[in-house]
């Protein structure tokens, strides 16, 4: 039997990148690239060591815009199988309820799935609310920041840092994982599969595709709205040489100036 | 049967001319480009000089992001305390254009979407490993452990030709084949850029300078081009003297540059938007390589295609020019149904008779000149100290142009016979 995993990914504007626009305070993409968010490059390698072990296939699933047709491809030259962009006018400005929904209506949609692995959240607005959100409506269980996990006899196991150790947790299949950023090395894509991917292109489903109402999606099916947005200035800090003989003096200066107290 | 007629390495001006061509005579074309997007890894002046693109994109003057059509050329020195230019503008270049500033994130976008739109299979992000051979012949490209096939491979890396080094296909570079140019886009308004510069109506500015403040044998060029809204501010500096001198780094040189009393003015206000570095070539005709060979053409940059005689630097030209040139090598090799190697011998006929090939040959061994301590080191300071004496007012009596230039010659404390040979060598190469 081969087993069907689905990879979620989210194109993201470069976070080293990012500016905020001064005037509207919304973030201007106009000057930023686009890129794959870092922990669903993470997502997709722990799929791809999976199947570097048992047969599988793997199915990128992203919601966006059709630009982010560049980041399916990505994951096709990196090893995915298949690549399903969500994408209709309609999902626009949703904020993570509906896109929970969307993207669990098009899993629904495909033939089966077995595991389900997701970043543990994007970098563009990172909430770490999608995935979770897509194991609810699908009603299957769901493991969230794990750093490493491993299939066998239809089992998932998978590693959960904790502040204190590590969580190792089991659980039957279906299941949705989430990865943390910079659980492990995403291998490289290599230009054979690029080259196969751009030919045969991916796959665009729309709103009519997926069933769902207008209203349930994109801004109209979004309980919370963005009403600003602030960029936090840095605050100069004072700098001051520091010799062995000074210290005493300058321990005094903080504690004179109410910075440090003495108990 | 291979996959593809051909592979493009390398998606600058000229893979992109060549890629374009082939595909848009119907060649099955594979353009491979480790950057993306295209151009993230390039970097330039620069000025496009030329009309090259007119012969694959007639309307390339309104459809290609070009900044500026450059009406003023500068050429000049600067001395720690002076700024000697010859500041020259002409009607001609507002009728006739010559030359646009351009950036090269835009630049190679619209090209490798032009290659694109022509059927082209464009692919970036991947890095090339290597050629793929049989019985002495390049049939593919290696990336990983594949291996894609191809009828021919035009390489097209630019001023590091990894591919083409590895390979044995040219010599390593020397560091006298290749300097060091280090660029920063500086960005202002439109209209504060046309103030500063006394330019109108798209109208821009080239300008080139011989860094005379340099110190300890370390050479280097200064450039200022203007962009629409950007000014792109740069130095190119030789690598062997940079070599000698320990205390010297590379940016210390573009720091003294951008801050330069007479140059600081032009960029002050402005926000650093890019900062970058990249080879360039210098090693003229002796540095290129055989263009060709059994199932492959080398083009651009990578062919040690430019020409810098301290005055006009040129590459990007010379890089459409030789990936036309190579396009319609292959486009003949694919009519004919023939790949043998004297069917890719035309190509150096082509190259042969081009531009390229004619200046730099013309201009031979001119790097002695461009890069001596004549050019770099007594003519700043002689014309600093001759101007000085014409314009400075001391109340003195004044004196004849001879007496001061003798005067001055004296107080650079440049030995004479080096003088007149390098001078006898300026003359006639430049």
């Amino acid at each position: 039997m081969v087993l069907e995993i689905v990879v979620m990914v989210k194109q993201v504007p470069d976070s080293q990148e990012v500016v905020i626009d001064p005037v509207t305070m919304n973030l201007n993409r106009s000057m930023t690239r686009n890129v794959t968010n870092r922990a669903d490059e993470n997502a997709l390698e722990a799929a791809l060591q999976i199947k570097d072990k048992v047969p599988a296939n793997i199915t990128i699933v992203s919601m966006g815009p059709p630009q982010a047709e560049t980041t399916m491809i990505e994951c096709l030259a990196r090893g995915a199988d298949r690549a399903v962009l969500v994408s209709d006018r309609a999902f626009g400005g949703a904020d993570t309820y509906p896109t929970g929904l969307t993207v669990a209506s098009a899993i629904s949609k495909l033939d089966h799935f077995d595991i389900i692995i997701a970043g543990e959240e994007s970098s563009d607005s990172s909430t770490g609310h999608v995935g979770p959100g897509v194991a609810e409506f699908l009603g299957i269980d769901q493991i969230t920041y794990c750093s490493k996990i491993e299939f066998s006899d239809g089992r998932v196991t998978a590693e959960r840092e904790l502040e204190d150790g590590t969580e190792v947790v089991q659980c039957p299949t279906p299941v949705l994982v989430t990865m943390l950023l910079g659980s492990n090395f995403p291998r490289m894509q290599t230009l054979r599969r690029k080259i196969d991917a751009t030919k045969k292109g991916i796959e665009v489903w729309n709103l009519e595709k997926l069933g769902l109402q207008p209203e349930w999606v994109g801004v109209r099916g979004s309980p919370t709205i963005v009403r600003r947005m602030q960029s936090i200035k840095e605050r100069e800090r004072a700098k001051k040489p520091v010799t062995l003989e000074a210290i005493p003096d300058m321990v005094k200066e903080l504690y004179e100036k109410n910075i440090l107290k003495v108990k | 049967m291979s996959e593809f007629d051909a592979i493009v390495v390398g998606a600058g001006p000229a893979g992109a001319s060549a890629a374009s061509r082939m595909a848009s005579s119907g060649l099955n074309v594979l353009l491979v480009e480790r950057g993306d997007p295209p151009g993230s890894k390039n970097v330039s002046g620069g000025i496009l000089w030329g009309q090259e693109l007119s012969k694959l994109y007639p309307d390339w003057e309104k459809s290609a992001p070009l900044e500026r059509f450059i009406s003023n050329k500068v050429t000049g020195f600067l001395t720690d305390d002076s700024y000697i230019g010859i500041d020259f503008r002409t009607k001609k270049f507002e009728k006739e254009k010559t030359g646009y500033s351009v950036l090269r994130t835009k630049l190679d976008g619209w090209l490798a979407k032009k290659a694109k739109d022509a059927g082209s299979t464009v692919i970036t992000g991947i890095t090339v490993d290597g050629l793929a051979w049989n019985d002495k012949r390049v049939v593919g490209i290696k990336q990983g452990n594949d291996i894609i096939t191809s009828d021919l491979v035009v390489l097209a890396e630019g001023a590091n030709p990894r591919i083409a080094i590895g390979e044995g296909l040219r010599p390593p570079i020397g560091d006298h084949d290749v300097a060091i140019g280090i660029k920063q886009v500086v960005k202002l308004s439109e209209q504060v850029i046309n103030e500063r510069f006394n330019l109108r109506n798209g109208a821009g500015m080239a300008a080139e300078f011989s860094l005379g403040f340099l110190k300890n044998g370390v050479k280097a060029g200064g450039f200022l081009y203007t962009n629409k809204d950007t000014i792109s501010a740069g130095v190119v500096i030789d690598i062997a003297g940079l070599r000698k001198d320990n205390s010297t780094y590379s940016f210390n040189i573009m720091d003294q540059f951008v801050s330069h009393p007479y140059i600081a003015p032009y960029l002050e206000g402005g926000q650093l938007q890019e900062y970058s570095a990249h080879l360039v070539c210098e090693g003229g005709i002796d540095y290129v390589p055989k263009l060709y060979g059994n199932g492959y053409m080398i083009t651009g940059d990578s062919a040690g295609l430019s020409f810098s005689n301290g005055m006009v630097i040129q590459g990007m030209n010379y890089a459409i020019a030789s990936g036309i040139a190579a396009a319609d090598t292959a486009i003949r090799c694919k009519n004919s149904g023939s790949y043998d190697l004297d069917q890719i011998a035309y190509y150096d006929n082509l190259m042969k008779d081009s531009q390229a090939i004619k200046d730099m040959k013309n201009f031979r061994g001119i790097s002695k000149v461009t890069w001596s301590p004549m050019v770099h080191e007594f003519i700043p300071k002689f014309a600093e100290s001759v101007l000085n004496g014409m314009f400075y007012e001391t109340g003195e009596p004044k004196k004849h142009l001879m007496e001061i230039a003798l005067g001055s010659l004296k107080e650079t404390g440049y030995d004479r016979k080096k003088l007149i040979i390098e001078g006898f060598r300026l003359m006639r190469k430049m």
